[in-house]
C-alpha cells in the first residue's frame, strides 16, 4: 500500500497566490518532504486500523441489534442503552445476547473443551519438539537435511487427505497388525492427536532456531562439570531457550483454537464428546430459527481469548513467527 | 501400599535412570540424535506418515461400488483419468455445475478438476499479490517508532489469531443480503449478482478479501522481521549521499528483505494452494471449488474415496511443484544478497 502511496501528492502544483490554508500546506510540503511523508504515515495507521478492526466491530453491532436483524449499519438497530442500566436481561433483548449466547448452547463447554484439547496439545507439541530441535538445532548427524525436509512435506497436504485413514483407525474400522485400536473417536485422543501430529512442524522450526542461537560453550561447560547429555538438555539448553519455548507454546495454542477441519468432522458435535468451539458455533445454525444476533455474540466471546493473548504474548507472537520463518 | 511404593519408587527409579544415562553417555552422536528424534517421528508416523500412504495406497484402486470402499487396483489409472477430465465421476456427481457456470476464469461444462485447479490458483495468486502490497504496508507502519505502537501492532495481528469458524461467521454475516449493509449498495452498483454467498464468482471474491483481510498480518510481521534485520547505518549513507525514500526503498529495503518476503510469501502460497475452512465457512464448496473442496466433497458427498485420495496428492504434488521453485529461487536470492 504505502509503497504505491510514495509519488509525492502534489496536485495544485500550478495554483499560486490563492494561498489557502490547504494550498500553504500543500507548498509546506514540497519545501519540506519529511512532512508529507508523516501524513501519509498517519493515512496508512487509520487505513490499516479500520480495515483490520472494522469486522469486529460490525460484529458486536450485529449482536447487538437484537433478533430480527435487518441491514445492520454502523449503529446496532433497535438497539436500547436503556436497558443496559436496566440489566434487563431477558430474551430478545440486546444485551441479554450475550447471556443467551449460553444458554440456548453450551457454548461455555465448547469453549472449555477448546482450551482443554489446545493445552493438552501444546504440552505434547512442546515435549517432543524441544528434543527435535536440540537435535536439529545443536547436534550433526546424518540425514538431518532429508528428515526436516520430510517433516516440511507435511505441510503439502490438503488436510483431508490424512482424514480417512485416521477416522478408521479411531472408529475401530481398521486393526494394524492384528492388533485392535483403543477408539478414539468422540475422545479428546481423536483430536489432540492429530493436531499434536500437525503442528508439531511449525515449532520444530521455531525452537531448532532458539537452540541453535545458544552458544556452544555453556552446554560444553555443564558436561565438564559432569551433567549427563540428557541433564545438559533439560537443565542449561531448555531454561535458557525458555522465550523460544514459550514463543511455540502460545503459537500452538493459537493454531489448535484456530483449527477448522479436524475440529469440525473429529467428532459427532456433542459439547460432551469433546468438540471445540468450531461445532459450538455452528450449533446455532442448527439449534433455532436463525438468529444472527447469537451467531455474532457468540463469535465475540468465541475470539475473546485469543484477543487476551495477543494483547499479553504480543512480542512473543511476533518473535516466534519471524524466527520460525527465517530459520535458514 | 501407596506409603510403601512412595517409599521404594525413587531409589527404584533412580537406579534406572542412571542405568539409562550412563546406556545413553556411551551412544555415539549419531545415535543419541535417532533417540531424541524418535518421539517425534512415533507421533509423525502414527498421525501423519502413514495415513499419507495409506491415502496413497487407495489412489492406486478404482473407487468403490455397493457399500464397498475400493475397487481393484488400478496403478496409476485414477492420476490419468483426473488429469485429463476423464474420470467419469468428477465432472457430474459432485457438485452442480449450473452453479459454477458464472465463475470468471471458468467456462462452463469443463472438466470438474480443471475448475478446482483454476479457482485454486487464481486465489493463491491474488490472495498473495493482495497480502504481500498489504502486508509490506503494515510492516513499514509497524516499524517506525510512535506511542501507541504496541496496541497498533496488536490491531494488526488480531485478525491473524481468530479461528476460521469466527472469521468465517464475520463474512457469511456481513455479505447476507438480510443482515450485511454492504450487499444491496455493492449490487446497486453491479458489483454483485442477486445472492453473492450463493454465486460463484461473487464468493470468490468475498473469501478472497475474508483471507486477506486474516493473513496479510502474518506477511507483514514476516516482512518486518526483514526489515528490522538491515544494517541502520546503509540508511545514514544513503541519507548522506542524498537518496529520496523512494531509492532508498529502492535499493536498500527491496532487496535486503527479498529473502524474508520470498520465505513469506511461500508459506502463504502453500497455505492458499490447500484453502478449505474460510470457503467452507463463508459460503460453501459447491460455490467456491477448491482442490481441498474437491477432496473433500469427492470424500464426503459422494464416497468415491479413490478418487478423492488422487486429487489429494495431486494437490500435494502441486504444491510441492511451488516450493521447489521457491526454494531454488530463494537460493538464488540469498546468494545474490550476501555474495
Amino acid at each position: 500500500m504505502s509503497v504505491e502511496d510514495r509519488p509525492d501528492p502534489t496536485p495544485a502544483d500550478g495554483d499560486d497566490e490563492a494561498a489557502g490554508p490547504f494550498e500553504r500546506w500543500v507548498r509546506d510540503t514540497i519545501r519540506n518532504p519529511e512532512k508529507a511523508y508523516k501524513a501519509m504515515f498517519y493515512t496508512a495507521l487509520i487505513f490499516f486500523l479500520i480495515t483490520t478492526l472494522f469486522p469486529l466491530y460490525w460484529l458486536l453491532m450485529v449482536a447487538l441489534s437484537g433478533e430480527t436483524t435487518q441491514d445492520v449499519g454502523l449503529l446496532p438497530r433497535g438497539f436500547d442503552p436503556g436497558l443496559l442500566l436496566e440489566g434487563d436481561l431477558t430474551m430478545g433483548a440486546e444485551p441479554g445476547v450475550f447471556v443467551n449466547v449460553f444458554t440456548v448452547v453450551p457454548f461455555h463447554r465448547y469453549m472449555l473443551n477448546s482450551f482443554v484439547l489446545a493445552l493438552v496439545t501444546t504440552a505434547i507439541v512442546l515435549l517432543v519438539a524441544s528434543l527435535a530441535g536440540y537435535v536439529f538445532g545443536r547436534l550433526q548427524f546424518k540425514g538431518k537435511t532429508p528428515l526436516l525436509l520430510l517433516i516440511l512435506v507435511i505441510s503439502f497436504f490438503p488436510p483431508a487427505a490424512f482424514f480417512i485413514p485416521l477416522y478408521q483407525l479411531f472408529n475401530q474400522n481398521i486393526t494394524p497388525f492384528g492388533l485392535t485400536p483403543p477408539e478414539l473417536f468422540n475422545t479428546p485422543a481423536a483430536m489432540f492427536l492429530p493436531f499434536s501430529a500437525l503442528f508439531l512442524p511449525l515449532s520444530i522450526f521455531i525452537l531448532t532456531t532458539f537452540y541453535s542461537q545458544i552458544p556452544d560453550g555453556l552446554e560444553d561447560a555443564a558436561r565438564v562439570e559432569g551433567t549427563t547429555r540428557l541433564g545438559a538438555l533439560f537443565r542449561v539448553i531448555i531454561p535458557l531457550s525458555a522465550p523460544g519455548v514459550a514463543t511455540a507454546g502460545i503459537l500452538t495454542f493459537i493454531a489448535v483454537y484456530n483449527e477448522f477441519f479436524f475440529s469440525f468432522l473429529m467428532t459427532d458435535g456433542g459439547p460432551e464428546n469433546w468438540a471445540p468451539l468450531v461445532e459450538g458455533l455452528i450449533a446455532y445454525q442448527g439449534q433455532y430459527r436463525i438468529r444472527y444476533d447469537l451467531m455474532a455474540a457468540a463469535s465475540i466471546v468465541g475470539v475473546l481469548p485469543v484477543a487476551i493473548l495477543v494483547v499479553v504474548a504480543q512480542e512473543k507472537i511476533v518473535s516466534g513467527l519471524t524466527a520460525g520463518a527465517l530459520k535458514e | 501400599m501407596g506409603t510403601e511404593t512412595q517409599r521404594t519408587a525413587p531409589t527404584e527409579r533412580s537406579g534406572v535412570v542412571s542405568r539409562a544415562s550412563t546406556w545413553m553417555e556411551n551412544l555415539s552422536e549419531q545415535a543419541y540424535a535417532y533417540l531424541l528424534l524418535a518421539p517425534a517421528f512415533l507421533l509423525l508416523t502414527l498421525i501423519a506418515f502413514w495415513p499419507l500412504f495409506e491415502t496413497f495406497r487407495m489412489s492406486l484402486y478404482a473407487d468403490g461400488r455397493g457399500g464397498e470402499t475400493l475397487g481393484e487396483f488400478v496403478a496409476i489409472d485414477n492420476y490419468v483419468q483426473v488429469l485429463t477430465g476423464g474420470n467419469p465421476f468428477l465432472p457430474r456427481e459432485v457438485i452442480d455445475l449450473s452453479l459454477t457456470s458464472s465463475f470468471p476464469f471458468v467456462e462452463l461444462g469443463e472438466p470438474f478438476f480443471r475448475q478446482a485447479l483454476l479457482v485454486t490458483l487464481s486465489f493463491a495468486i491474488l490472495s498473495v499479490i493482495f497480502e504481500t502490497l498489504l502486508g509490506f504496508g503494515q510492516a513499514f507502519v509497524m516499524a517506525k517508532d510512535y506511542r501507541g505502537r504496541r496496541w497498533f501492532r496488536v490491531a494488526i495481528i488480531l485478525p491473524w489469531a481468530i479461528p476460521i469458524v469466527i472469521q468465517g461467521m464475520i463474512f457469511y454475516l456481513m455479505f447476507q443480503p438480510t443482515v450485511g449493509f454492504m450487499t444491496e449498495p455493492l449490487q446497486a452498483i453491479g458489483v454483485f449478482g442477486g445472492s453473492p454467498l450463493s454465486t460463484s464468482r461473487d464468493s470468490f471474491f468475498i473469501i478472497l478479501v475474508a483471507d486477506i483481510w486474516k493473513t496479510s498480518a502474518f506477511m507483514a510481521l514476516l516482512i518486518l522481521a526483514g526489515m528490522q534485520s538491515i544494517d541502520r547505518s546503509l540508511y545514514d549513507v544513503a541519507k548522506v549521499s542524498g537518496a529520496s525514500r523512494w531509492q532508498q526503498f529502492r535499493m536498500i529495503t527491496l532487496p535486503l528483505v527479498l529473502p524474508a518476503l520470498l520465505v513469506a510469501m511461500l508459506f502463504r502460497t502453500l497455505d492458499a494452494m490447500r484453502v478449505f475452512g474460510i470457503i467452507e465457512t463463508v459460503s460453501s464448496c459447491s460455490t467456491v471449488p477448491s482442490m481441498t473442496c474437491l477432496v473433500v466433497e469427492t470424500m464426503f458427498s459422494a464416497r468415491l474415496y479413490a478418487s478423492a485420495a488422487t486429487v489429494a496428492f495431486i494437490t500435494a504434488g502441486l504444491i510441492g511443484v511451488v516450493v521447489s521453485v521457491y526454494l531454488i529461487k530463494f537460493r538464488d536470492t540469498e546468494r545474490g544478497a550476501y555474495a
